[in-house]
């Protein structure tokens, strides 16, 4: 059972949808899958073999390919799949995707494979207590009606518990669902009707949410989620420099790796990062940079600098009184 | 540059690249000294060349800098899994792979002999037996094939009905979309919605650290020692002066920082008696070795231990067998009443007891306090005092303070 393997290459992925497409290909629509699916420098490698039937995969008839396959053709699933497949069985939040009668289904189909893990093999020692119950049905209802209306774009009615005790009621369109690894729990990235005709991103805890009930009416014009997120970041990203003892450099790298960001080096032992966040992560990012202590030293924006700086002075001053 | 080929034979060359790019993304040619510029080059290019559009280049005064431009927030998969689709093959493999594939698609049983024959009249594709039986059995190894031994006649099958059930449950699909982002060994899952041709479009993940799938290969390796209970064989590149030694040990589970994403194989080293933690990314290859008579007693004495662990040290500098450590805070209720249940969902077991009004302290006993510096820096502003057994770790937190009001010039 092989992880890096040719039966999962990408070119054999390409090339099975060219080969299922029961229709006449041209070159021009050929370098098109290719160029789609494959990588920057795939159709220098994959257009010749096929011209000269060194991959003999189909048949050519002037400027036109025919494929070859003479069926619906479906890759079958290989033992590293179904023991991957078999793994996730026990994991909890399957229940929250599958119903009783699907997981015995597959429970059953899957009855002579050894899972490639049990959940007894991993010890996440960081992870936060108060993860989202999962066992939960009026949990496990809402989680599913979340996720129908977010692939049908769909409005849901969200009665909520809000952080500081209030109940609101509100109607969104949830854009992604998050889970968040070290919170072991689900959030609903959702948008909301502006004053201004806009669409505004809310993020709201699952777990939070008392019901959730779908609403005959659909988002009738496309937002761009991913431009949403990038605009909500503050112009002037956190400029940090890192000095590498103690094996900062390394430590921050890894431990800011999930943020988009640009690191150079400004001398022998320094390194500049900049980190582009927004207002909702700001709190944690700034939990985060104080972990490190004077590892790392903030240089900007001026409204990190300042939180910073208020926390350091609220700091100095307990533990001088406290003496 | 003439002997370029986008992809590879073997892994793990490649993953010390990517990850040297994706983690600290500001190597230039010059700085890749252990390596020939023509390899930098080649490595460099074929980076480029899956990543492409993660690669940001930044040209500077010695050399082109490039580096991996990724934000998870941003993305519905992990753009590294790229790099596990990159295996090389012949030009028999792919085309066998097809036609052997699609020959069997309607659930016959056939022999090598009739696999030959028919590949020769159905695709006008000639290959001798040898080659058909051999690409047979490695796809049976593999699970894509059966094969089934009657009398002395052994034939080939093939079963795609959990592929169909797969692929006609939308439910599971989600599910597929969702642990190739979040969960363990993410890239199978990932391979089975290409497979499936389904894409996720609904899932995203925070705190999600992408550059660990490049472990994906050492961890399965692990994973299926501890299963089979045996000792193992690690060769562990030492981060800091990249000498490579062989460790022997009993592999027992994975450790797993949800904060940095880092992952480490918790073993125990009969040599030395004692259990150490190892990380992934240093673990560069794994042999299986022979089974472990008292592995369940090894699991049970690790189990006990593990509630004295803050991360993944199981001694201390000052080499206690365990430190006590008392934080005293302040705390404005109710409206700062979420410092409290901090310390109770972050706190790993420690006590939290409210010694006045406003006033909380938190005490835990560890093997390693040191460890717990990083969190405790995290109520920096509401700290009234730090008691640590091990004074190392007291004088510490109280010097960096130190340093850091000097560098951000903080006034009494």
């Amino acid at each position: 059972m092989e992880l890096f393997s040719e039966i999962y290459n990408c070119y054999y992925q390409v090339l099975r949808h060219l080969l299922c497409t029961q229709t006449a290909l041209t070159k021009q629509q050929i370098a098109d899958q290719i160029c789609g699916e494959g990588f920057e420098e795939s159709l220098l490698s994959i257009i010749p073999k096929l011209e000269n039937g060194s991959w003999n995969l189909f048949h050519q008839d002037g400027d036109l390919f025919f494929s070859k396959l003479t069926s619906s053709f479906i890759t079958p699933i290989s033992d590293l799949q179904k023991s991957y497949l078999k793994a996730l069985l026990t994991d909890p939040r399957m229940q929250l995707f599958l119903s009783q009668e699907q997981l015995e289904n597959l429970q059953q189909m899957l009855s002579s494979v050894t899972p490639l893990w049990t959940q007894e093999q991993f010890y996440y020692y960081d992870r936060f207590i108060d993860g989202d119950p999962y066992e939960n049905e009026n949990y496990r209802r809402n989680f599913r009606t979340l996720l129908t209306a977010q692939k049908n774009h769909q409005y849901v009615d969200i009665d909520y518990n809000s952080p500081n005790g209030n109940r609101v009621h509100h109607h969104y369109v949830p854009a992604r669902l998050e889970y968040s690894v070290k919170n072991d729990k689900f959030r609903v990235l959702a948008l909301k009707n502006a004053r201004d005709h806009n669409m505004k991103l809310e993020i709201l805890n699952i777990s939070r949410m008392q019901n959730v009930s779908l609403i005959e009416k659909t988002l009738s014009f496309e937002v761009d989620f991913n431009a949403l997120i990038q605009n909500s970041y503050y112009r002037e990203p956190l400029k940090l420099h890192i000095i590498n003892k103690r094996n900062a450099l390394e430590r921050a790298m890894l431990h800011f790796a999930n943020y988009e960001k640009n690191t150079t080096k400004i001398d022998e032992n320094t390194y500049e990062c900049l980190i582009y966040y927004n207002q909702i992560m700001e709190t944690e990012l700034l939990i985060e940079v104080m972990s490190f202590g004077p590892m790392l030293t903030v240089i900007g924006n001026d409204k990190f600098l300042k939180s910073l700086k208020a926390r350091l002075q609220r700091q100095k001053k307990l533990i001088t009184n406290n003496h | 540059m003439s002997d370029f080929h986008e992809l590879i034979k073997s892994f793990p060359k490649t993953r010390e690249y990517v990850r040297d790019f994706f983690v600290y993304g500001f190597k230039t040619r010059t700085e890749f000294k252990h390596k020939s510029p023509r390899t930098y080059d080649n490595e460099r290019r074929r980076l480029e060349s899956w990543l492409n559009p993660f690669v940001h280049k930044d040209h500077l005064s010695n050399g082109a800098n490039i580096s991996l431009a990724i934000d998870s927030n941003l993305l519905d998969t992990n753009p590294l899994f790229r790099v596990w689709k990159t295996k090389s093959f012949t030009d028999n493999d792919i085309v066998l792979h097809f036609f052997i594939l699609d020959l069997l698609q309607d659930g016959d049983k056939m022999t090598a002999e009739e696999i030959t024959d028919d590949l020769l009249t159905e695709y006008e594709a000639f290959f001798d037996i040898q080659t058909v039986r051999r690409k047979c059995n490695a796809y049976q190894k593999e699970g894509l094939l059966q094969k089934q031994r009657k009398g002395k006649t052994v034939v080939y099958s093939l079963d795609t009905s959990l592929a169909q059930w797969l692929k006609s449950n939308e439910t599971i699909l989600d599910a597929l979309a969702f642990f190739q982002l979040a969960g363990s060994l993410g890239m199978i899952g990932n391979q089975l919605t290409d497979q499936l041709d389904y894409q996720n479009q609904t899932f995203r993940v925070k705190h999600s650290f992408f550059v660990h799938t490049l472990e994906d290969e050492i961890l399965l390796d692990l994973l299926n020692i501890i299963h089979q209970q045996k000792s193992a064989a690690l060769e562990i590149k030492s981060s800091k002066k990249g000498v490579i030694n062989t460790t022997y040990c009993v592999p027992l589970q994975i450790f797993i920082s949800t904060r940095s994403g880092r992952r480490f194989l918790c073993a125990y080293i009969d040599r030395s008696k004692r259990f150490t933690c190892f990380r992934l990314d240093t673990i560069k290859s794994v042999t299986s070795l022979e089974k472990t008579e008292a592995y369940e007693e090894l699991q049970t004495k690790l189990n006990r231990n593990r509630r004295q662990l803050w991360g993944v040290s199981f001694q201390g500098r000052e080499r206690h067998h365990l430190d006590k450590l008392t934080m005293t805070i302040q705390v404005f209720e109710p409206k700062e009443s979420y410092i409290v249940d901090r310390l109770r969902r972050e706190g790993r077991g420690g006590t939290v007891t409210k010694t006045a009004p406003n006033i909380y302290q938190y005490e835990i006993e560890v093997f390693d306090c040191n460890e717990m510096l990083p969190w405790i820096r995290t109520f920096i502003g509401r700290i009234l005092s730090l008691e640590c057994s091990a004074k190392s770790v007291e004088r510490r937190f109280y010097e960096d303070l130190q340093t850091m009001y000097q560098t951000y010039q903080i006034e009494e």
